[in-house]
This record gives structure tokens, C-alpha cells and sequence, in this order.
């Protein structure tokens, strides 16, 4: 049962009603540190949010929602009476609005409407919930379309398959979760809005960034993601730095703990037209990065050959 | 004394936010608003509040995250959380409307265990020195509880201190019918923190207790002692408690490591009284 969550400046016992009769789940608290907490641990699946309850926390805890827990596509409606419409449309990441004495049957009718748009977009990875292969290459093409110099960087994990084993599934995709946190936060805060994180599927993932900041960002993430990985490991196999687990011949083998690997494709001056390019370069780079123990970046310096 | 537990647990269960000191947020407010602000520095102030370090470990935890039951520290919390979920986190956090001189002695005495406890951890070359701090500071929560959510039983307990001579634990049992050590178990589990974390918050007044984390609660038992000793902060009452035979076997410690540490510790405690003192004055300023 999709939930919905109300955060209004008075109680709407009506509008309530109105959702639970739709076969909603409604969920409204009037307390709003309480209520932001609750969102943020437990988002729903659709927000209705009241402008004027505080113009400054609905703003923050909507670029929280939208931008760093990658829910991009969590249809957020916003309630604004008709002497706030001039509201800055560009900074504000809302779906829809409409006025506080709206009829019951269009603000029904505009729900459902939400609801819908967000099934439209979703082609998001559903363990990370980051956008998956379509929308990378939409993403990338469009950019290289325009000629922009930007910087392609495929994260992989080393030694995903032995963790896996070591330790099941289950905990294989916690690491893989708060690998796609990691790359969120430290692309969102070096690039902002011109910055890109998508998963490409298993345990490789693709952030686009300005080319300057490339190198910075592909450091942060490995600084970040070597101090999380112990959260995710036994003691035991802490102390002793590695894993003893089987290789695929089942012969005993030590096996390093998980660590990321970076390649970094520039797109200096235009110099590819397409996505495919792009991923043949990197093939080649990873190899080489693969090679190296422990987590590192490689950024392609050579020139072009023409 | 069974119905008054079940009424404490039903209480405990609607709980939604501690409450913290509100010089603490006024200054992390302030940390907020300035652009130049990293993530390192707000996590320098977040790992010195005991409220505060549960309450971003309870966010990194639940379910929603996906990796419950795994994040012990300030520093993954924040890699993981990133900087705006923190910033909301920290301006709706939520404080005493009345800040009580006991309170600051309390938050000191946290700060005491959990500097007592890194340094013990790295004493005795134990792998998560961090997440042991992080114990240590977290370890009294229960009392925080009483203190915010039973105001009324806290102030019966201590008066008990007082009139009765007894130690605060055996005032909280008398009261409550159990004490702060049940109290923060009850919690932090219910917010799926690390059970590495969980065992020393539960067990550091009954070591015999521990299951897994034997070594991280023997060292929260001893800092407990140690700072107590010292008269650093305020544990609630006057009387250093008596060391658990089983804490000082499983630590293997003798009394030319506690030389060797103190002189570290001191140094540490004085660091830390410039931050209480700063905090202080913007308290009662
Ligand atoms: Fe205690
Ligand atoms: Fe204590």
C-alpha cells in the first residue's frame, strides 16, 4: 500500500480521509522535527508539504530528500496559497502545487497523477534506487552532444566475489549500498547539480563530473569508502588484514579485503562523440587499475591520436 | 515494581528525540550557517554529544539505509548520511528547555568515559578504537532518558543520593525498578544500533553480562571507574564504584599500564575541559 505523508500547518482531518478512502496509507505529524526524522529514516512514498510551515526547513529537507538520498523521482507537492506563487521554480524541487482550498476531487485527481509520472521515470537499480543503464547513457550522450569537458569515472569494487562468499549475499549488497551512498554524497558535494551518479548493475557504478574535479572526487570516494569498510567486516578477518576463503577450483586462498578501483575517462576539447567510446576506453583503463592492490584512480593522460 | 517497568517500556517505546544541551546546537548551528564549513568539523562537534552521536547512528541504522545494525561511528554516519541530511538532522534537533547545572556535569562525565575508553582501546591495540570511544560516550544514555523522559523519578532519585547515601544505580532501582543500563539497551536496540555498541551501554556495571563484546565493555567498566575517580563531570553521585574482578582479567592489565595511561588521559581531559568550558559560557552567558 503506497504511504503518503502530510506535513501541513493545521490538522486536515478531511484530506485524511479523502486518501485513506483512495486505499493510502497516511501518515501526518504535527511536530516537525519529529515528522522530518520520520521522512528522512522512513520516506514515503508520496509528500504533500506545506509551504508556509517554515520556507526554510521545507526547502532543506527537500534537497535532503531529492538530491542526497537519491529519491529524485519521490513526487513531492507542495501547498502554497496564491500570494506565494512567485516562488524561485528553479531552486525549489517540486512536482506539482496547488492552493490550500483546493476541491477534494482535483487534489485526488493530482496524486494519482504524481503517482503515475514517477512510475513513468523509474529505471533506478532497486538496491541502490541510482539511475540504471538508460538513463546513464541519456545522460553522458547528452552531454557529449554538447561538447562538454567533462570526466567519466567507473567505480568497481575488488574483490566483491570473495566477500560475497566470505560472508553471504546479504551483507554483499549492505557494502554495495553504502557504496552508492558514499559516491552520492562526495560527487554531490564537489560537483552539486553537474554532477551524476548511476549503477550500471552488480558492483560497477559511473559518476559523471567536470573534469577539474575529477581527480579530487575519485580520491574522496576511495578516502571514504576505506574508512567505511570495516563497519562491514568481522573482526577476526580485520586483525588478520585479508580472507581465507575458496577460490573457483575450491583450493583455500587469501583474498585482500574489498577495496575500489577508479577509472577516469577525460573528454578533453570533444574528443568522443559517443557512449560506446567512452566505455571501450575505460575497459582498457581498468585493467590496468585492477592490477594495482588496495583502492587507487587512474585518469587516461594520453593524448589523442590524431 | 513489574507495572511500573511495563509503564517506563511503554513510555521508552513512543520515545522520538532526546533532547541535548542547547549550547550545543546553538554552536552547531553556527557551524552550519558557514559555507566553509566540512563535514569533518561538525563531526568533531556531533562526536562530543552524546544525544546527538545516537541520534545520527539511529539514522544511519534503520531500516531505510539498508545496512542496519552496521555503522558504529560519527565518522561513517557522516560519509554515509551526508552533509544535508546532517544539517536537517542537527536544525531539528531538539533541546532542554531548562539547562540544569547536573546536566552539564553529566554530558562532562560522558566525554571523560569516552576519552578514558579511546585511550584504553589504543593501549591495549584493539582494532575499532573509535567505535569503543563512541561507547564510551554513549555508555550512561539510559540517564539522559531518565533525566528528559522521567523527570519527576529523577528528581526522587536524587534526592535518595542525598538522603540515603546511595549510589545512584541502587536509588534507580529503588525508583524505577530498573536502572540506566536497562534503559539504554532498551533503546539503542530498538534503534538497531551495532550490537558492539550495544553490549558495553547495557553491561558496563555488569561486565559478567557481556557475551561477544567482553573486551569493549571491561574498558567502558574501567573508564567509567577511572574518570569517576578523578571527580571529572558528574556520574550522579559522590562514590567511585568497586572494579569487577572479571573486567580486570579479561583486560590484563596491571598498575604500570594505569601509570603509563593517566598522564595521556590528563592531558586529554584538559583539551576537553576547554570545549565544556566554551560550551558552559555559551550556556549561561
Ligand atoms: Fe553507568
Ligand atoms: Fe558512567
Amino acid at each position: 500500500m503506497p504511504k503518503i505523508c502530510l506535513l501541513l500547518k493545521e490538522k486536515r482531518p478531511a484530506w485524511v480521509e479523502l486518501f485513506e478512502k483512495e486505499g493510502l496509507e497516511v501518515c501526518c505529524d504535527y511536530r516537525l522535527p519529529e515528522a522530518i526524522d520520520n521522512i528522512l529514516s522512513q520516506p514515503p512514498d508520496l509528500l504533500i508539504i506545506e509551504y508556509e510551515l517554515s520556507p526554510e526547513l521545507v526547502y532543506d529537507l527537500l534537497i535532503a530528500l531529492k538530491t542526497t538520498l537519491y529519491l529524485p523521482f519521490l513526487p513531492v507537492l507542495l501547498v502554497l496559497s496564491a500570494t506565494e506563487f512567485q516562488l524561485d521554480w528553479e531552486r525549489y524541487p517540486v512536482d506539482d502545487f496547488f492552493s490550500p482550498d483546493i476541491l477534494p476531487p482535483e487534489l485526488l485527481a493530482r496524486v494519482h497523477l504524481a503517482f503515475a509520472r514517477a512510475r513513468r521515470l523509474a529505471d533506478n537499480n532497486p538496491l541502490t534506487g541510482l539511475p540504471g543503464n538508460t538513463s546513464i547513457l541519456k545522460y553522458i550522450q547528452d552531454k557529449l552532444d554538447k561538447g562538454e569537458e567533462i570526466a567519466i569515472g567507473y567505480v568497481d569494487l575488488d574483490n566483491f566475489k570473495p566477500f560475497n562468499d566470505r560472508y553471504g549475499f546479504a551483507r554483499g549488497d549492505e557494502i554495495l549500498r553504502a557504496l552508492a551512498r558514499i559516491l552520492t554524497n562526495v560527487v554531490r558535494t564537489y560537483a552539486g547539480d553537474q554532477g551524476f551518479v548511476g549503477h550500471i548493475g552488480g558492483d560497477d557504478f559511473v559518476f559523471v563530473c567536470p573534469l577539474p574535479k575529477a581527480e579530487k572526487i575519485a580520491q574522496e570516494i576511495i578516502d571514504h569508502f576505506d574508512q567505511v569498510v570495516p563497519n562491514f567486516l568481522d573482526e577476526e578477518d580485520l586483525l588478520k588484514g585479508c580472507f581465507i576463503s575458496e577460490d573457483r577450483q575450491g583450493r583455500t586462498c587469501r583474498f585482500p579485503l574489498p577495496s575500489v578501483s577508479i577509472a577516469i575517462v577525460p573528454n578533453r576539447q570533444g574528443r568522443y562523440k559517443h557512449y560506446g567510446e567512452i566505455s571501450a576506453v575505460a575497459a582498457q583503463i581498468k585493467k590496468y587499475v585492477k592490477q594495482i592492490p588496495g583502492s587507487t584512480y587512474l585518469l587516461d593522460r594520453r593524448k589523442a591520436k590524431n | 515494581m513489574e507495572a511500573q517497568k511495563r509503564e517506563i517500556k511503554r513510555k521508552l517505546r513512543q520515545l522520538q528525540s532526546l533532547p541535548t544541551l542547547p549550547p550545543v546546537v546553538s554552536r552547531l548551528t553556527k557551524l552550519i550557517g558557514d559555507e566553509n564549513t566540512t563535514a569533518l568539523q561538525i563531526a568533531e562537534v556531533i562526536e562530543k554529544d552524546q544525544v546527538l552521536t545516537s541520534k545520527v547512528l539511529k539514522m544511519v541504522n534503520s531500516a531505510f539505509y539498508g545496512f542496519p545494525k552496521r555503522i558504529s561511528t560519527v565518522s561513517s554516519a557522516i560519509v554515509l548520511l551526508g552533509f544535508n541530511v546532517i544539517r536537517t538532522l542537527v536544525l531539528t534537533a531538539s533541546i532542554f528547555e531548562m539547562m540544569q547545572s547536573e546536566d552539564l556535569g553529566l554530558w562532562e562525565h560522558s566525554l571523560g568515559v569516552a576519552a578514558a575508553s579511546g585511550i584504553l582501546a589504543q593501549h591495549l591495540e584493539l582494532k575499532n578504537q573509535e567505535e569503543v570511544a563512541t561507547a564510551g560516550l554513549l555508555h550512561d544514555l539510559g540517564k539522559v532518558v531518565i533525566r528528559a523522559e522521567f523527570p519527576h523519578f529523577y528528581k526522587q532519585i536524587l534526592r535518595l543520593v542525598e538522603q540515603e547515601k546511595l549510589s545512584f544505580l541502587e536509588a534507580e532501582k529503588q525508583i524505577l525498578g530498573m536502572y540506566h543500563g536497562e534503559i539504554g539497551e532498551f533503546l539503542v536496540r530498538r534503534w538497531n544500533l551495532p550490537e558492539r555498541l550495544v553490549e558495553p551501554i547495557a553491561f558496563h556495571h555488569e561486565v559478567e553480562k557481556a557475551r561477544k563484546y567482553k573486551k569493549e565493555t571491561a574498558i567502558i567498566h574501567l573508564a567509567d571507574i577511572i574518570i569517576r575517580a578523578l571527580g571529572y563531570g558528574n556520574g550522579g553521585d559522590p562514590w567511585v564504584p568497586g572494579l569487577q574482578d572479571k573486567a580486570w582479567r579479561w583486560l590484563g592489565l596491571d598498575r604500570k599500564d594505569l601509570e603509563e595511561l593517566l598522564p595521556l588521559l590528563d592531558e586529554r581531559l584538559l583539551e576537553l575541559r576547554f570545549f565544556t568550558l566554551e560550551i558552559q559560557g555559551l550556556g549561561f552567558a
